[in-house]
């Protein structure tokens, strides 16, 4: 199938929802170890009782990046069987996930787009907690194209 | 070519604090000390595995070779580890309290098994805003054909 065949294929509207994703201490090392990031906000119950500059947090929270990446996940299990290629992802952090909670990554293809040399689709990004409560916001672009870049 | 190794990699990030920029000594524009890092189908699946990538497409080469892409990819979001993978143990992302705040990640060439990656960074950017200091930070990540592979910027808010 062609690029464009791919692209008339889909449907503005469509909304992808996510698998639910819940935080626990296994999870956080889990992701420290794929990312190498222990920051001891994701370990330290100790360190996480002071104060950063206006904000305190009720114990250890999620890494950010762990939201970013159930959000590209959620994205690429939609788009490659599809034949789509994710191009882009922009997302701002609202509130912090801490242990026990339960987030939902909710993808909208809130439209379509042909520009002069591309099929692109653009997408609007929710995460909810288990209380339906707005935990990060974003959008998301991905092409159908016909070769790869780089593809050799 | 340094192959990462995920083994051996300092997870205890109060080491070298003390070298690290703080806000106040950020200086907008100036480069981040990174190291090129070579990406093993290995390393590739353990990323995917970790967090919870489960498409053949990262793992299984007969699979990924009918797909568009040919071959196994990373997945995109590789660059969550390479941000640390690519920066020394004095590397101000590193520094205990960095609060994530928000990122934008535009995509182009697919990270490949056997490539070798190379990271330039810099903080763009400075600014104090409802009590917080804030660093916005610039990313880019090349292969060893030159090709970008992806771009990205980010907010922090840095520790006080």
């Amino acid at each position: 199938m062609t690029a464009e065949e791919q692209f008339n294929k889909v449907d503005e509207g469509e909304v992808i929802t996510g698998r639910p994703f819940t935080v626990s201490r296994d999870t956080i090392q889990a992701f420290a170890d794929a990312s190498l990031d222990y920051n001891p906000l994701h370990f330290d119950d100790n360190y996480m009782k002071n104060k950063f500059g206006k904000t305190s947090f009720d114990g250890v929270i999620m890494h950010g990046m762990q939201n970013f990446a159930l959000i590209t996940r959620t994205l690429t299990d939609w788009l490659i069987p599809r034949g789509g290629f994710h191009r882009r992802l922009e997302t701002r952090w609202l509130k912090p996930v801490q242990l026990g909670h339960t987030i939902t990554p909710v993808v909208t293809l809130q439209s379509k787009k042909k520009t002069e040399k591309g099929y692109w689709l653009l997408f609007d990004v929710e995460v909810t907690n288990q209380d339906g409560m707005l935990v990060a916001m974003g959008n998301a672009m991905a092409e159908f194209i016909d070769i790869i870049p780089g593809k050799r | 070519m340094t192959i990462l190794d995920l083994d051996n990699f300092e997870t205890d990030f109060w080491k070298d604090v003390d070298k690290r920029a703080t806000w106040d000594q950020i200086i907008p524009g100036e480069l981040r000390d990174t190291t090129p890092v070579t990406l093993t189908k290995e390393v590739i699946a353990r990323f995917a595995k970790g967090v919870g990538e489960d498409n053949p497409l990262y793992f299984d080469e007969e699979y990924a070779k009918t797909t568009i892409y040919g071959g196994i990819i990373a997945p995109p979001s590789i660059h969550i580890l390479l941000m640390f993978a690519c920066t020394t143990t004095e590397d101000w992302m590193r520094s205990p309290g960095t609060i994530n705040a928000g990122q934008n990640w535009s995509y182009h060439v697919p990270i490949r098994p056997g490539d070798t990656i190379t990271m330039r960074g810099t903080a763009l950017d400075r600014f104090i805003r409802k009590d917080r200091l804030f660093a916005v930070h610039e990313n880019s990540f090349t292969n060893q054909h030159g090709e970008i592979v992806c771009t990205g910027r980010g907010q922090t808010i840095r520790p006080a």
